[in-house]
């Protein structure tokens, strides 16, 4: 099914707007089983976007396709187009190490690498770049300060990444995926594991950021997507089911199904 | 489709509940403060007095569910649509009972035999013509009618038209025979509740199309109500 794209409101906004990423006629595969069923969607450049969705509907799929990830796991496919700036990123002549340095990924638990908060970030850019001991020194400073966590670490920079906590933790991860300069940045359920507090600071960011990124967010908490995103997509069986303004999707969505998935009349 | 959380559609059911209510209580006060005033009957514009105490009371256990349901349960959509619309319509139908009040606080002053038996006609019938209104508006968004809601807007219209008549009307009185300017002064006030009445009609109707439909009615609707236009050259 073609999903309904408002026409109305946001003709004029999308118009004006550029595409950071165009998924066009996206299918993708678990072994035989069919997860993403002709998905086509457009990203717009430094703005937020949420999957929304019930368990096994396939956003957290759709996000994993976006950076290749799914690579890692056998028997799994995708068919069909997903544009980075109009290229085609499905493309077997893409180099991964490039294309994941574009697109940064944040997930569910924090994962930070057993070494030093300092480490956690020179790590990553130390792969692509050769930069001297102060620049690097300058690049994890403004990284911890992007991702609103400076203040609480920069007197215990050599301290371990897993000594902070959850919510400072993600945070880190967030430093480490932005030090590398990203032009995207997936969050696969960043804050459900935080606690409130923790959450907001993450929201904050997120918001903070998509001055300079364009940021796809993955949630199970409609009021988050509903807090952070600009569009939201609500996604069921594989299927985008409805894509249009945060605003509209929550207060009167178009398709039935979404309104019955985000009042909480499923199934 | 009922919400996976059952509790939750009895606090949405209790909330449309007391809009029903409101809206009877409304209807029965717009009906009896006309009949009181029309008839001189002092006892049935008393209660309509006291009946505008339950109606507050209606209204703020309204408001406290309300909010208390938008804390809980953080609604979305159709549900937050409902809820919204529920606060804003019991704003209108607690307004609505204020000024049926008002008209039976005048029944006294009017006098026993001051209105004369046409002008009561007058009043009469456009005191039916709210009261359709005011029946209809929740009866309507009860049975989820939009477009019936939407043609409900526009019939406020009949209203403005006859308070103008009644207006005029009025005013031909009171040229008559100086000793008719009390009475129907009140009456005049009385008219003009009554077309008040009807406006706050037209914003439930406005309201609950919004609830039903997600969109909003066009700004603009007839008008008719010609009496500030006339009043200074009658």
């Amino acid at each position: 099914m073609k999903p309904m794209l408002s026409t109305d409101l946001n003709v004029a906004e999308t118009a004006v707007e550029k595409a950071k990423i165009e998924v066009k006629n996206l299918n993708f595969y678990y072994g035989q089983s069919k997860a993403l069923k002709d998905i086509n969607l457009s990203l717009p450049e430094r703005s937020v976007t949420a999957f929304i969705g019930p368990s096994g509907c396939g956003k957290s799929t759709l996000l994993r396709v976006l950076n290749r990830i799914y690579e890692l796991y056998p028997k799994q496919s995708a068919e069909g187009q997903v544009l980075l700036d109009g290229k085609n990123i499905l493309d077997r002549s893409q180099d991964l190490n490039l294309l994941r340095t574009k697109i940064g990924m944040v997930f569910q638990k924090p994962t930070p690498f057993p070494m030093s908060i300092y480490e956690n970030i020179a790590f990553g850019v130390r792969l692509y770049e050769k930069i001297s001991k102060a620049e690097m020194d300058n690049r994890v400073e403004q990284a911890l300060k992007r991702a609103a966590l400076w203040n609480e670490v920069k007197d215990k920079l050599n301290a371990s990444g897993l000594s902070l906590s959850g919510g400072q933790q993600q945070r880190l991860c967030i430093a480490r995926t932005v030090a590398v300069k990203p032009e995207v940045i997936l969050l696969d359920e960043p804050a459900s594991a935080l606690d409130p507090l923790s959450t907001a600071k993450i929201e904050e960011l997120i918001d903070e950021l998509q001055a300079d990124y364009t940021i796809v967010i993955v949630t199970h908490n409609m009021q988050q997507a509903a807090r952070v995103s600009r569009q939201t997509a609500f996604m069921y069986l594989g299927e985008l089911v409805e894509f249009d303004r945060t605003e509209k999707i929550f207060t009167s969505p178009r398709e039935k199904r979404t309104q019955d998935y985000i009042t909480g009349r499923f199934g | 489709m009922a919400h996976t959380v059952a509790s939750f559609d009895e606090d949405l059911r209790q909330i449309s509940q007391l809009i029903r209510d409101m809206g009877d209580l409304a209807g029965s006060m717009v009906g009896a403060s006309t009949k009181a005033l029309l008839n001189s009957d002092n006892a049935m514009a008393q209660r309509v007095v006291s009946d505008d105490a339950i109606m507050d009371a209606r209204q703020r256990e309204l408001d406290d569910r309300a909010i208390t349901l938008i804390a809980k349960r953080q609604p979305m959509a159709d549900d937050l649509r409902s809820v919204v619309g529920a606060i804003r319509m019991a704003g209108d139908l607690e307004r609505i009972g204020d000024l049926a009040k008002n008209i039976a606080k005048r029944v006294g002053s009017v006098g026993v035999s001051a209105a004369p038996r046409d002008l009561s006609h007058s009043i009469d019938s456009m005191a039916q013509l709210v009261l359709i209104q005011v029946q209809g508006v929740i009866e309507e968004y009860t049975a989820g009618d939009a477009a019936a809601l939407a043609k409900l807007r526009n019939d406020d219209e009949r209203i403005d038209v006859k308070y103008t008549s009644v207006f005029r009307e009025l005013l031909t009185y009171m040229m008559e025979d100086p000793r008719n300017i009390t009475a129907c002064t009140h009456l005049l006030f009385c008219a003009k509740n009554l077309e008040r009445i009807g406006d706050h009609v037209t914003n439930i109707a406005e309201n609950a199309y919004y609830v039903l439909t997600g969109t909003q009615l066009p700004a603009n609707r007839p008008k008719q109500d010609e009496t500030a236009m006339s009043a200074p050259a009658a």
